[in-house]
C-alpha cells in the first residue's frame, strides 16, 4: 500500500494498521523483554508458576557473576567477533563484486545464475552437517576459527550476492556510461564509483552476515570442540544437568546480543536504505 | 573531411530493430541535432556514437577510421547525460576532474584545468559541493564542464536540459550555442524538443521509428520537409494535413478537397488523379479580403501572435496573426495563402510532392 492511500485513509484503515503493527511490535518485543527481566530476577523467583515479580525478586548478581566471574563467556565473545568478522569480510570481498557482474556485466544467464546461487539458501542445513563433519574432520580442521568462518561464509555469500546486486541494478545506468565515457574500465568504474555510492547496501548486507555468524549455534556446535567456542555455544552450557541457571544464563545472552544491537543502532540508517534500496528490485 | 560518418548502420535487440540504415555525415566542428520522439532510435545512434552500444550492422567511421570496435575512452567523445548522471558521491571539483585523474594527468594540471572549466561555467565557487546539494542548472552545468575539461573531439549531448524547467533550459540553450561557438567542438544533440532542435543546430537529421526521415538545416527542414512526418512534427502550432485529390482543368492543376478546389503551383509534382496531403504552415495564412470563408473554432493568444483555429470548406486550418487578434468563436473571416507556400505530399508513401522535391533518408556529403 501507498503512503498516499495511507494518508488519504479514514480512521478505521489507520487504526488497524497501527493495531497489527503494535501486535508485531510485541510479538517481536517480548522475548527480549523477556530476556532482560529474567538477567536481573533470582532463579527462585522464576520457577515458581506464575512467575513472581515483586520488588524483592530482582537482583544483580546474575549479572555481576556473568561479568565477573566467567571467563568463558569472553573468550566465547573474542571467538564469536573473530569467526564473524572474518566472515563477512570475505562476504564482501567476494559477493560486492560477484553481485555487480551478476547485475552490470550482461553475462549470459546472469538472471538463472543469481537464482542458482539464492537456490543453496533452500537446503537445510542438517542435510550438509554430516558430510561437512567428515570432511572437515578428515582435514584436522575442526576447532578452527577459519573454518567457522567458511562454513558461515556459504550461508552469507548469497544472501549478501542478493542484497548488492538489487542495490546495483538500481543505480542508474547512466553514471556508469559516464564513467565509461570518462575513461573508467569496468574496475576502476567498480572502485571509484559503484563502491562508494554503495554504503547503505553493503552495511546492511555487513550487518546480515555478521549477525548471521554471530547468533550461529548448530555448526558451531558440531564443528568446535574447546578452544574456538562461540558465545551461543557458552550460553547454552548454563543449562546444567540437573538444573538450569535461568539468569544467568539470560545475563549472558543479554551481554551478547548487545554488541550486535549497538552495530544496528549505529547503522540504523544504512540498514534501513540498504534494505529498502536492494529489495526493491529482483 | 566528415569527422563522423555512419554507413548503413543498424541497431537491434534480438529480432527488436531500433535502427535501421543510418546513413549520416557530420562534418568538423558541426553541430547536428538528431530529433525525433521517445523511441525513434536517436538516443540509441547516440550510444553507439559514444561506444555504448555496440553496432548491430553497418559501419561507423571517425575521421575516416572504422571505429566500431573502439571503447567509449578510445573514442575521444564526451557525452552530457539527460539526467546529469553526475557521481553523488564526488564534490563538484573531483566529478569533473575525474575524467583527467582517469587519464593519469597530474594532480596540479587537473587541479589547474578544473579551476578554469569552473570559471568558464561560473561554477567556481560550487566546487567544494556535492551534486545534491546543487540545483538542476548547476548540475547540468557540472556536467558540461566534465565534458569540456578533457578538450575532446566530439561532444554528445542526450537530452541534456529536458529535466530544467523552461525557462533555464531556453538560457542553457544559449550557453550550449555559445560554447559552441567558442570551442568549435563537433557536436550532436539529441532531443525530442523541435524548438529546441531549430534553435541550437547547424543542420537536423529528424528521426521516425529507427530511420532517418529527413537531414538538413533548420531552414530547409522547417520550409521544405521531405515528407508529412517532418511537415507535422516540426512547427508549432502544428499544422493540420488534409487530404485530396490532384485534378487538371485547362492546363492548372487544383487539388480538391472536401468542397472546395484549390490551385496548386505550377512546379507540383504531382498527376492528376493523385491523392495527396497539403498544409499551410500556420504564419503563410493571413487575413484576405478575397481569401476562403473561415469559421473560428479557437483563439489561442501566445503574446507575438494568436493561433486562430478555422474551419474552411476544404478543412481545418491554424492561422498565426500578429499581436492580439480580437476575434470570436464562430465568427466568419476570410483567410488566404500562396500557393507557391502549400506543402504538398503524396497521400499514400508520405513523401514531398511540393515543388522543391528533397532527397528523402539521403545524405549529402561535402559542403
Amino acid at each position: 500500500m501507498s503512503y498516499e492511500r495511507y494518508r488519504s485513509g479514514g480512521l478505521g484503515l489507520k487504526t488497524g494498521i497501527a493495531l497489527a503493527l503494535g501486535v508485531f511490535a510485541v510479538w517481536s518485543l517480548a522475548p527480549i523483554v523477556w530476556m532482560v527481566m529474567t538477567s536481573f530476577m533470582r532463579q527462585r523467583a522464576l520457577i515458581v508458576r506464575p512467575p513472581d515479580f515483586s520488588p524483592a525478586s530482582f537482583t544483580l548478581a546474575n549479572v555481576t557473576k556473568i561479568i565477573g566471574e566467567s571467563d568463558m563467556l569472553w573468550q566465547g565473545i573474542l571467538n564469536s567477533a573473530a569467526v564473524a568478522l572474518l566472515s563477512t569480510a570475505i562476504a564482501l570481498a567476494l559477493g560486492a563484486p560477484a553481485a555487480y557482474a551478476l547485475a552490470r556485466l550482461r553475462l549470459p544467464k546472469a538472471g538463472a545464475i543469481s537464482f542458482l546461487i539464492l537456490a543453496t539458501q533452500m537446503l537445510p542445513g542438517i542435510a550438509v552437517a554430516i558430510p561437512l563433519f567428515l570432511i572437515i574432520s578428515r582435514i584436522g580442521m575442526i576447532d578452527h576459527i577459519v573454518t567457522l568462518a567458511l562454513v558461515y561464509l556459504t550461508f552469507n555469500l548469497p544472501i549478501v550476492i542478493w542484497i548488492l546486486r538489487g542495490f546495483f541494478l538500481s543505480i542508474p545506468d547512466s553514471i556508469e556510461k559516464a564513467a565509461a565515457v570518462d575513461g573508467a574500465g569496468v574496475v576502476q568504474t567498480f572502485v571509484h564509483i559503484i563502491l562508494p555510492i554503495s554504503r547503505p547496501p553493503l552495511a546492511a548486507a555487513a550487518i546480515f552476515a555478521f549477525v548471521e555468524a554471530w547468533n550461529e549455534f548448530f555448526f558451531a556446535l558440531i564443528l568446535t570442540r574447546r578452544s574456538v567456542q562461540t558465545v551461543p555455544l557458552v550460553i547454552s552450557q548454563f543449562q546444567g544437568q540437573y538444573q538450569t541457571a535461568f539468569g544467568q544464563m539470560m545475563a549472558a545472552a543479554l551481554i551478547s546480543v548487545l554488541p550486535v544491537i549497538l552495530l544496528a543502532i549505529v547503522f540504523r540508517n544504512h540498514i534501513i536504505r540498504g534494505f529498502a534500496d536492494g529489495m526493491s528490485k529482483g | 573531411m566528415p569527422q563522423i560518418e555512419l554507413r548503413n548502420v543498424g541497431k537491434s535487440f534480438g529480432t527488436f530493430i531500433v535502427c535501421h540504415d543510418i546513413n549520416l555525415v557530420i562534418r568538423e566542428g558541426e553541430f547536428l541535432t538528431l530529433l525525433g520522439t521517445s523511441g525513434c532510435g536517436k538516443t540509441t545512434t547516440l550510444n553507439m556514437l559514444a561506444g555504448l552500444e555496440e553496432i548491430s550492422s553497418g559501419d561507423l567511421l571517425l575521421d575516416g577510421v572504422r571505429a566500431n570496435h573502439l571503447a567509449p575512452t578510445e573514442r575521444d567523445v564526451a557525452m552530457v547525460f539527460q539526467n546529469y548522471a553526475l557521481y553523488p558521491h564526488m564534490t563538484v571539483a573531483r566529478n569533473i576532474g575525474f575524467t583527467l585523474k582517469m587519464r593519469g594527468v597530474s594532480r596540479d594540471e587537473i587541479t589547474r584545468r578544473v579551476t578554469e572549466v569552473a570559471q568558464s561555467l561560473e561554477l567556481g565557487h560550487l566546487l567544494d559541493r556535492l551534486p545534491s546539494q546543487l540545483s538542476g542548472g548547476q548540475q547540468q552545468r557540472v556536467a558540461i564542464g566534465r565534458a569540456i575539461v578533457r578538450r575532446p573531439k566530439i561532444f554528445l549531448f542526450d537530452e541534456p536540459f529536458s529535466n530544467l524547467d523552461a525557462t533555464l533550459r531556453v538560457r542553457m540553450r544559449a550557453e550550449v550555442k555559445d560554447l559552441h561557438r567558442r570551442l568549435g567542438v563537433t557536436s550532436v544533440f539529441v532531443t525530442h524538443d523541435q524548438e529546441e532542435a531549430l534553435s541550437i543546430s547547424d543542420r537536423i537529421a529528424v528521426m521516425r521509428g529507427g530511420v532517418i526521415e529527413q537531414v538538413g538545416t533548420p531552414e530547409e527542414i522547417y520550409l521544405h520537409p521531405a515528407t508529412s512526418y517532418v511537415a507535422g512534427f516540426i512547427g508549432n502550432p502544428q499544422i493540420t494535413l488534409l487530404s485530396g485529390r490532384v485534378q487538371a482543368s485547362s492546363g492548372q492543376l487544383s487539388v480538391v478537397s472536401g468542397a472546395a478546389e484549390l490551385p496548386l503551383p505550377p512546379d507540383a509534382d504531382v498527376t492528376p488523379g493523385q491523392a495527396i496531403e497539403f498544409a499551410v504552415r500556420p504564419e503563410q495564412v493571413q487575413p484576405d479580403p478575397k481569401g476562403h470563408p473561415a469559421t473560428v473554432t479557437s483563439v489561442q493568444p501566445v503574446g507575438a501572435a494568436t493561433h486562430v483555429g478555422v474551419m474552411t470548406a476544404f478543412g481545418p486550418m491554424v492561422a498565426s496573426l500578429p499581436r492580439f487578434a480580437r476575434l470570436n468563436h464562430g465568427e466568419t473571416i476570410t483567410l488566404g495563402f500562396e500557393p507557391a507556400h502549400m506543402l504538398l505530399f503524396d497521400a499514400t508513401t508520405g513523401r514531398s510532392v511540393g515543388r522543391r522535391p528533397i532527397p528523402v533518408r539521403k545524405e549529402r556529403t561535402g559542403s
